[in-house]
């Protein structure tokens, strides 16, 4: 079954969607390292896709290059319609409309919780100072931690962190959500209240693309996963195909030994 | 040139956050040979060490004390010098000014006291052991001094045929220190007293604020100025002579101001302190923040040059000027911020800046006349309009804006007259401000410049841009590469011919270019430091979240950077303090220069440097240990705050 | 359907100000001209100015006499501008030297009695440091200057060892090692004999490693270099022929055309880039062919063969007279050696020479024949080596407070006695940190010797400030002050990258 065969016969849901990212031949080298090779895949408006695969596979290097922390050296990358090439304005642009949530948060730890949100509204938005608070402190109500707003990341637990982080990146009201392995730095006691809230964020019909290890979360709410290996995509389909007959060997492999 | 003070406050850091929260001295005490057995004589080794350590700290001691207290000494020099040492020139007539100056300076530092100042407190336990610590070293002070030399009738020194000096018995000596004998008692008995009574578990914690122990210390300073008679000394320079009346108190001009700065500190301390309750705290924080940047300025060229004003000039030219720069800047830049300005803004601000530089060029050329401050002006209006949008969105983030750059045009249109301005105050020499007060001056201002420019070269080493790399590494290379003596040299012989005809710089600003140039170069190393601390994921989280990278500097990277190179920063002041000695070399009379050639050539004083010189070198040290000491602890306090 | 990418966008170049690859250079190629603009800017004005005052900025002073007197040095009456100002090197660099060594002893029992468990060291090493680190150095110069000034007047009969150690006013005075008449012929010997001691050390470790009984590798071989320096002090003189090598090898030299040196170096120049943007290019091919190169690449690229270039014309056309001098000193100096290595030196390598007094005029001073240090010299000296040295404590006391406790707990559990611990867990560790900043205060007191000026000894800044004085060429002698501090800089820095390299190599 070829890539193509697997992206058309993704869930019915959104055969009729707008195309949200769209990669086409992406290559990535890190001098003489080649990271990503010819990763071609489109991802629809609302639909939530897992990528997972050992470490090492590219993955987090192909969600990175999305909104350009990478630079793709070559095929093409199209977000929202938008090109990502060297146009400034494309970049700020794609920047504000993909959000991103990180494996080690980032969180800010010389700013309280409250002006880690509302930093990038108020000074990249142009938000008013108040409308900025009053909808940092509703999204910190949506991640279940309302009452941490004047606290610093330092004092928070992993798993609030990163439900901050979470809020940080929503605030910007994106079209797309990239998360990079969220949940691989937490104890595991805390992996649950990330997840849950990601799994609130998913029902809410928000485009996601995920890169992680939680195959519990990928069966429950992916429309999709793609299995990589070697910065090639070996293998796409629902969790239904994925988990119950893969048909390449390699994503068997993976499975067993993730499962 | 430059060091590192700060290798041993971060460990000290270190060392603080491993023996807890608590305070570090609160370990049960041992009894005394217990704790001798253990500390001093744990082995034979250690015994001998110590036997040796304490040789030598004692024949080192006496070698001061001898030095010290010499008959040979003549601590005149200094004594009626004093006034030469801290301000060297500046005419009797006007002094007033440099106590207004002080007294400004002093009730700034009370306020800011007031409102940052948590020095906490410290047991009183602590207290009786330094008491007791300075009673006992002062008996060992009075015990190995050598026996004072017998005085003839003529106060002269009697000498033995062979040319030694006849001393007195060692009993004599004694005797005769019995002051220091009952001054040394007093304080161990009181040590001991205060120890005793507060001995027992439940008075050991008893604290008092560090704070009141400071103000009990000046007020018993300030105090003895009016009782005890540490003589009356003065240096006439009209008439060259000089004053010299031991017994009585200091002179009325001394202690009286001495006693307003003591009120003014006490006084702005209170005061800080009621706001730091209040509701006006931000208010009161930031504008004393603001203070601090500007009094330097404002001290030196306005309250201590007194400028002649030309009132007529004033409102003719300068008022009309500085106001059309406010009010039609502030009118630009309101328009800049509003929200659909879109590529406009950013073309107004590039014409503006490229009009701007071009008007120095032109300067330089001297293609046409313009007044320094509208060049000035128009290049800062040219920088806020780059910043203008940061600021587009709700009302009061504009009027921030508008009302920052009404401010700073206020103040650069005021200082800039100011300085342009001939000063009345009549000189004496080429600076009209010499010996502490120039010293200070230059590190302040060396500091404050250099700053910016240190954190511009850090930004531009550690840039993703190789040509803003290379440019950046190359001067920080050769500059920390060269002594900071060449480059002085060289700015003050060179800058001359390096600039066009009909320029002038004056001797102090070429070296404070120099040395500016040359500070720069170190302070952005440590700042380099606090940049690469920081994590790659702070980088990409502000840019996945979109902030330019003007934003993502000044929001995210800068503050971080900066708050981990706290330390290394402060040690950069003190080289930066340290290193003003080096004026006395090229021709400038800072403090050091005072003792070592103005002093040795008074007629009364032929050749007496050393007494000068270890005033100086107290002077500097005073300084430099309490501020290595106070940053240690604030290093300290951030540290636990974060944890 | 994955394919259907928006054709419109596609490929789509944006305007060039918006290019993030257009702008970045953009923006910095005018920062670059920029600055060159303004130092052509101030290089011409200072020109126009120096024409102005009648002051050419040529070199032509090196090699005239300059007509000063120098307080100390290796030669205190210079024939030549040249001369002057190589006796301050030369002094400088006797200071830094002198200076380190003494400065890193001084500093290292410091740093260790600040963490001894003795009370009282601990807080006498505290007491150093705090005291000499926060007085300026120029004050402490100045002071101990005006200390050794009001000493007692010179006599022989006065001083702390009559005869042999004299402490005065005109400075100090101590018997003088000297090299002799055989120095370097001994030396010879000497070293064929460190060679042999590194075969016999090698030797006897290979024995340790293969029998597991101590053979005493250092010490046998430390013996080793003693017998061969007793053995040289006798047959030195049979070394005179190496002589007649160097005297041969001057001749060839010599005989080398001007042009073909020349044309060698410019080759050089350019072949270096060439070699370097291979290699370069090298480093990024992949198995699947050129990967492909950021501008910054390119950047360096250019940027290397820019120099190369450079460096070629500026030897070809800039600077011709380059070869001609290179070929001169190069024969020059083997000429000199042949002269040190005659055959007709046969006496003692080493000799030791006693202090002296000579009456200048009215005033009694030591003569040349002890090893005198003027007050210049002592006051800069012992200001540098106790102001470093309460530096280097510190930096001594932090790298051994840097390794984790865990280390010595560790080793303690593997059964290493405490002398082993120290030797190879916790100094390996607490020198690969205490590197760095110790380079950095061998930098800083080879700059600081520099304030000599203040007190009158006579090293470069200070002999640089009397020969421009003299002569007005204020630009040049600034120039060969910046161009041997930064040699001096560089070579610190490459010889504590030397060892910092080697310390990580020989800890992992």
């Amino acid at each position: 079954m070829s890539i193509d065969d697997a992206t058309t016969a993704a869930n019915d849901r959104l055969a009729d969607r707008d195309d949200m990212i769209v990669c086409v031949d992406v290559d990535k080298f890190y001098g003489d390292f080649q990271a990503l090779k010819g990763v071609t895949a489109t991802i629809k408006e609302g639909e939530v896709a897992v990528v997972c695969g050992p470490s090492g596979s590219g993955k987090s290097t192909w969600i990175r290059c999305i909104n350009r922390l990478e630079v793709h050296q070559g095929g093409d990358i199209v977000v929202d319609g938008i090109e990502l090439t060297n146009d400034l304005r494309n970049i700020e642009k794609i920047r504000s409309e993909v959000g991103m949530v990180f494996q080690q948060f980032n969180l800010f730890p010389h700013l309280t919780v409250l002006d880690n949100i509302t930093l990038a509204p108020i000074w990249v938005r142009k938000k008013p100072r108040a409308e900025a608070e009053g909808m940092a402190r509703a999204l910190l109500d949506r991640v279940g931690i309302p009452e941490q707003a004047e606290k610093f990341p330092g004092q928070l637990s992993g798993g609030q962190q990163q439900r901050v982080a979470i809020a940080r990146s929503l605030a910007m009201e994106p079209r797309v959500m990239l998360f990079d392995e969220p949940t691989s730095a937490l104890d595991p006691e805390m992996i649950k209240e990330v997840l849950d809230v990601m799994k609130e964020l998913a029902r809410s019909g928000i485009t996601m693309m995920v890169v992680t290890h939680e195959m519990g979360f990928a069966r429950e709410v992916a429309d999709r996963i793609m299995f990589m290996e070697g910065g090639e995509i070996v293998e796409v389909g629902t969790p239904e195909h994925f988990f119950t007959n893969p048909t390449e060997d390699r994503t068997k492999l993976f499975l067993s030994q993730i499962l | 040139m430059q060091d590192a003070n700060q290798v041993s406050a971060s460990e000290e850091f270190q060392r603080g956050l491993e023996e807890g929260q608590g305070s570090p001295h609160e370990a049960p005490s041992l009894p005394v040979g217990q704790w001798l057995r253990k500390n001093l004589f744990s082995n034979w080794a250690n015994g001998i060490l110590t036997l040796l350590g304490a040789l030598a700290a004692v024949v080192a001691l006496r070698g001061v004390l001898n030095f010290v207290f010499s008959e040979n000494r003549q601590w005149d020099a200094v004594r009626t010098n004093l006034r030469a040492l801290m301000t060297l020139s500046y005419p009797e007539s006007q002094y007033i000014r440099v106590w207004v100056a002080l007294g400004f300076v002093v009730g700034l530092a009370g306020l800011s006291a007031g409102i940052w100042a948590n020095w906490g407190g410290v047991s009183v336990r602590r207290i009786s052991t330094w008491l007791m610590g300075t009673g006992a070293l002062l008996a060992l002070c009075v015990i190995v001094r050598e026996p004072s030399v017998i005085l003839g009738s003529d106060g002269k020194v009697i000498r033995t045929v062979d040319g030694s000096l006849r001393r007195e018995s060692f009993m004599d000596a004694m005797a005769d220190r019995s002051t220091w004998w009952l001054a040394a008692v007093l304080l161990l008995a009181v040590g001991a007293a205060l120890w005793s009574r507060f001995s027992d578990p439940a008075r050991r914690r008893i604290e008092v604020s560090v704070t009141s122990v400071v103000f009990v210390g000046l007020g018993l300073a300030i105090l003895s100025l009016w009782i005890a008679p540490y003589g009356h000394y003065a240096y006439i320079s009209a008439t060259k002579s000089y004053v010299a009346e031991s017994g009585r108190t200091v002179a009325f001009s001394t202690k009286m101001p001495w006693t307003v700065m003591l009120i003014l500190l006490s006084g702005f301390f209170f005061v800080g302190r009621f706001f730091q309750r209040g509701r006006y705290l931000g208010l009161v924080k930031g504008s004393s923040n603001v203070l601090w940047l500007i009094s330097p300025l404002t001290l030196f060229w306005v309250v201590l040059r007194d400028p002649a004003l030309d009132y007529g000039h004033v409102i003719s030219t300068d008022l009309p000027m500085g106001l059309a720069f406010g009010l039609l800047g502030g009118a630009l830049l309101w328009g800049l911020t509003r929200s659909d300005i879109g590529e406009a803004g950013r073309i107004t601000a590039t014409v503006l800046l490229v009009f701007a530089v071009f008007n120095w060029v032109a300067a330089f050329f001297g293609w046409y006349p313009m007044l320094q401050k509208a060049r000035i002006s128009f290049l800062l209006l040219a920088l806020a309009a780059l910043l203008a949008p940061n600021f587009i969105g709700e009302v009061a983030k504009r009027r921030q804006l508008v009302l920052g750059w009404v401010g700073v045009t206020a103040l650069v249109h005021y200082l800039a007259t100011m300085i342009n301005t001939p000063s009345t105050v009549e000189l004496q020499s080429t600076e009209f401000l010499g010996g502490l007060g120039l010293t200070l001056f230059v590190a302040l201002i060396v500091v404050l410049l250099s700053f910016p420019l240190g954190v511009l070269l850090a930004l531009g080493r550690t840039s993703k841009f190789p040509i803003f790399r290379m440019l950046s590494t190359s001067y920080i290379e050769v500059i920390r590469g060269v002594p900071l003596i060449s480059v002085l040299i060289f700015f003050s012989v060179m800058v001359p011919l390096f600039l066009p005809d009909g320029m002038e710089l004056a001797e102090l600003a070429a070296v404070l270019t120099g040395y500016t140039l040359f500070s720069a170069a170190y302070l952005a190393e440590n700042v380099r430091g606090g940049l690469q601390s920081i994590t790659k994921g702070q980088y990409e989280a502000a840019d996945a979240i979109g902030l330019t990278s003007a934003q993502r500097t000044g929001f995210i990277v800068l503050p971080q950077a900066l708050t981990v190179s706290i330390p290394q920063l402060v040690g950069q002041v003190i080289s930066t303090f340290k290193e003003t000695s080096l004026l006395a070399i090229i021709g400038l009379f800072d403090f050091l220069r005072v003792a070592n050639s103005v002093i040795p050539a008074q007629s009364e004083f032929m050749g007496v440097k050393r007494e000068g010189i270890l005033l100086v070198a107290m002077i500097y040290f005073f300084f430099n240990f309490t501020i290595s000491k106070y940053s240690q602890r604030l290093e300290r306090r951030v540290g636990l705050g974060e944890r | 359907m994955a394919s259907t990418a928006p054709a419109s966008t596609h490929h789509e170049r944006p305007p060039l100000y918006r290019d993030v690859t257009v702008v970045k250079w953009v923006v910095q190629i005018i920062a670059l001209l920029l600055t060159l603009g303004a130092l052509w800017f101030l290089a011409n004005q200072a020109g126009d100015n120096l024409k102005a005052s009648n002051v050419p900025t040529d070199y032509d002073f090196l090699s005239v006499n300059p007509g000063i007197d120098l307080s100390s040095g290796i030669d205190t009456d210079p024939d030549t501008g040249g001369r002057a100002l190589w006796v301050g090197m030369v002094n400088t660099l006797r200071m830094a030297i002198a200076g380190i060594l003494v400065a890193t002893v001084i500093g290292v029992l410091i740093g260790l009695s600040r963490l001894s468990n003795n009370w009282l060291l601990k807080k006498l090493g505290t007491v150093f440091v705090e005291t000499l680190r926060n007085v300026p150095l120029l004050v402490q110069i100045l002071f101990y200057g005006a200390v050794f000034a009001s000493l007692d007047r010179v006599s022989l009969d006065v001083g702390p060892v009559n005869g042999w150690f004299h402490v005065s006013n005109k400075g100090l005075s101590m018997p003088r090692v000297h090299i002799a008449d055989g120095f370097y012929q001994w030396m010879i010997v000497i070293g064929i004999g460190l060679f042999a001691a590194n075969l016999l050390r090698k030797r006897r470790i290979a024995q340790q490693d293969l029998s597991g009984e101590e053979t005493y590798p250092i010490l046998s071989a430390f013996g080793l270099v003693v017998i061969f320096g007793a053995l040289g002090w006798f047959i030195h003189p049979i070394f005179g022929f190496v002589g007649n090598i160097f005297d041969g090898l001057s001749s060839v030299v010599s005989a080398v055309p001007e042009g073909a040196l020349q044309i060698l170096v410019a080759l050089l120049s350019v072949g270096t880039s060439v070699y370097w943007i291979r290699g370069f290019l090298n480093s990024r091919r992949t198995p699947a062919g050129l990967a492909k190169l950021t501008d910054d690449d390119y950047f360096r690229m250019i940027f290397a063969g820019v120099g190369g270039v450079l460096g070629a014309v500026f030897f070809l056309v800039l600077w011709p007279g380059l070869s001609s001098w290179m070929i001169n000193s190069g024969s020059d100096l083997f000429e000199v050696l042949g002269n040190k290595f005659g055959n007709g030196r046969s006496g003692r390598p080493v000799d030791v020479a006693l202090p002296d007094i000579v009456q200048v005029g009215k005033f009694p001073n030591y003569g040349p024949s002890g090893l005198n240090f003027s007050i210049g010299f002592a006051a800069v000296f012992f200001g540098v080596v106790f102001y470093t040295s309460a530096f280097i404590a510190e930096i001594v006391r932090g790298g051994i407070l840097a390794v984790p406790k865990g280390q010595t707990e560790a080793a303690a559990a593997l059964g290493l006695r405490r002398s082993t611990a120290l030797r190879r867990v916790i100094i390996p560790q607490a020198a690969r940190v205490m590197l760095p900043p110790l380079g950095n205060q061998y930098l800083n007191l080879t700059k600081n010797t520099s304030l000599a000026i203040a007190v009158g000894y006579s090293d470069i800044v200070q002999v640089g400030q009397t020969v421009y004085n003299q002569t007005g060429k204020t630009l040049p002698v600034v120039s060969i002050w910046m161009f041997f501090y930064l040699s001096c800089s560089l070579s610190i820095s490459v010889i504590v990258n030397f060892f910092n390299v080697r310390m990580r190599i020989v800890e992992r």
